[in-house]
């Protein structure tokens, strides 16, 4: 069957768009970590900073020990940061303050590693 | 001609957008969209349930769109939408018009070479699945280019690599597509099977050679009826350059 020139472009965007818009379907994370069950409150963060496995461990880390976090999912090609809390014991503010708080280096010098673009 | 006005303008536009990706713009990074970090990404997702290093779901869903392409359309994707697809062939058609010889690569030659590319895959990915880490980075003009020398690049390699592939793609056109990309050696068993491609008509075939002129990967559409080659990226050079009327068509055929 003979078709279009014109049907390689077409069906070539119609992939891509498909392809932009299937990646909700594969939403498993680069990193996962429970801390407690406690609290289930929502807080999605664009965090410039986050790039890869290596800065999703170390971002997630900052929260070790933090009361009221409950779980940290992060999608490190997607800047992505998921966190369940108990908005009883810490705040989206409380929660930013500690991803943006300067980071004390070896040499003594310290330097902010994390920005928070968006919270929803 | 006015395919290949289509074509680059599509090309220009999706060029543009990775550009803007990757200057920090976007909400994500511009490795996020590279389908064969889908393959990257899948020992990782296999054994933890988590994708590695950089990678993540759209790598993974492009993948799938691309794959899904190749069996429809063949290696569309290459040909329409691979800002390192573009920048080679339009690096080759600058070495076609200016140096002096003919830059077709002997056919034999040709697929011997191109064997590089799957022993790439398989290198690429056993260190990637062994390390957890995008070890192809320092390799891979795709980020290269668009990191700007970033993180994970490779120095003075990195810069030798890309040198290499510059002049590579100035003398033989899609020197990068043919021999080393690890995503063409990924979707060649798909795009073999591609449902539409170009049909050759023997009967208004004057031989003229213009087809095989025109196809920057060095295919001869007049030496067969369907043209099931693995590299054909639908690009439709070859139809366009044909002489003849509909002696070249586009065909659904299995
Ligand atoms: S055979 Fe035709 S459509 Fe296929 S790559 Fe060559 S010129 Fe493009
Ligand atoms: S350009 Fe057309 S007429 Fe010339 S060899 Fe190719 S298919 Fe035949």
């Amino acid at each position: 069957m003979k078709v279009p020139k014109y049907l390689i472009p077409v069906i070539t965007i119609v992939m891509l768009f498909a392809g932009f818009y299937l990646r909700f379907a594969f939403t498993q994370p680069t990193t996962s970590v429970v801390f407690s069950e406690q609290g289930d409150a929502k807080l999605v963060c664009t965090v410039n900073g986050v790039k890869c496995k290596g800065t999703a461990n170390f971002f997630t880390k900052m929260f070790n020990g933090v009361e009221g976090i409950s779980s940290i999912e992060t999608i490190a090609s997607e800047r992505r940061a998921t966190f369940t809390y108990d908005p009883s014991k810490i705040d989206k503010e409380q929660i930013r303050e500690i991803i943006e708080q300067p980071i004390q280096l070896r040499d003594g010098s310290s330097r902010q590693f994390f920005t928070c673009v968006e919270m929803k | 001609m006015k395919t290949r006005v289509l074509r680059y303008s599509i090309l220009t536009v999706i060029l543009g957008l990775t550009i803007y990706q990757a200057l920090g713009y976007g909400k994500r990074s511009f490795e996020a969209f590279c389908p064969f970090g889908g393959m990257e990404s899948l020992w990782g997702l296999f054994r933890e349930g988590q994708y590695s290093c950089a990678t993540g779901p759209l790598n993974m869903s492009m993948l799938i769109a691309v794959i899904v392409l190749a069996l429809i359309a063949k290696k569309a994707f290459c040909g329409w939408a691979c800002p390192i697809g573009f920048l080679s062939e339009l690096i080759g058609r600058l070495g076609m018009k200016i140096l002096p010889w003919n830059s077709s690569v002997n056919p034999k030659l040709n697929s011997r070479l191109k064997l590089i590319r799957y022993v790439g895959l398989v290198l690429a990915l056993y260190f990637t699945y062994q390390t957890g880490e995008l070890i192809l980075r320092g390799y891979d003009p795709f980020y290269i280019i668009f990191s700007g020398f970033g993180h994970g690049t490779l120095g003075l390699v990195s810069v030798i690599v890309l040198v290499i592939i510059i002049i590579g793609s100035f003398l033989i056109p899609m020197f990068f597509c043919r021999y080393f990309c690890p995503l063409g050696a990924t979707i060649d068993p798909f795009s073999r099977l591609g449902l539409v491609k170009i049909v050759s008509d023997e009967d208004l075939c004057t031989e003229c050679g213009e087809c095989y002129t025109s196809c920057p990967h060095d295919i001869a559409p007049n030496e067969m009826i369907y043209i099931r080659h693995r590299d054909c990226t639908n690009c439709l050079e070859c139809i366009d350059s044909c002489p003849e009327k509909d002696c070249l068509t586009l065909k659904v055929k299995l």
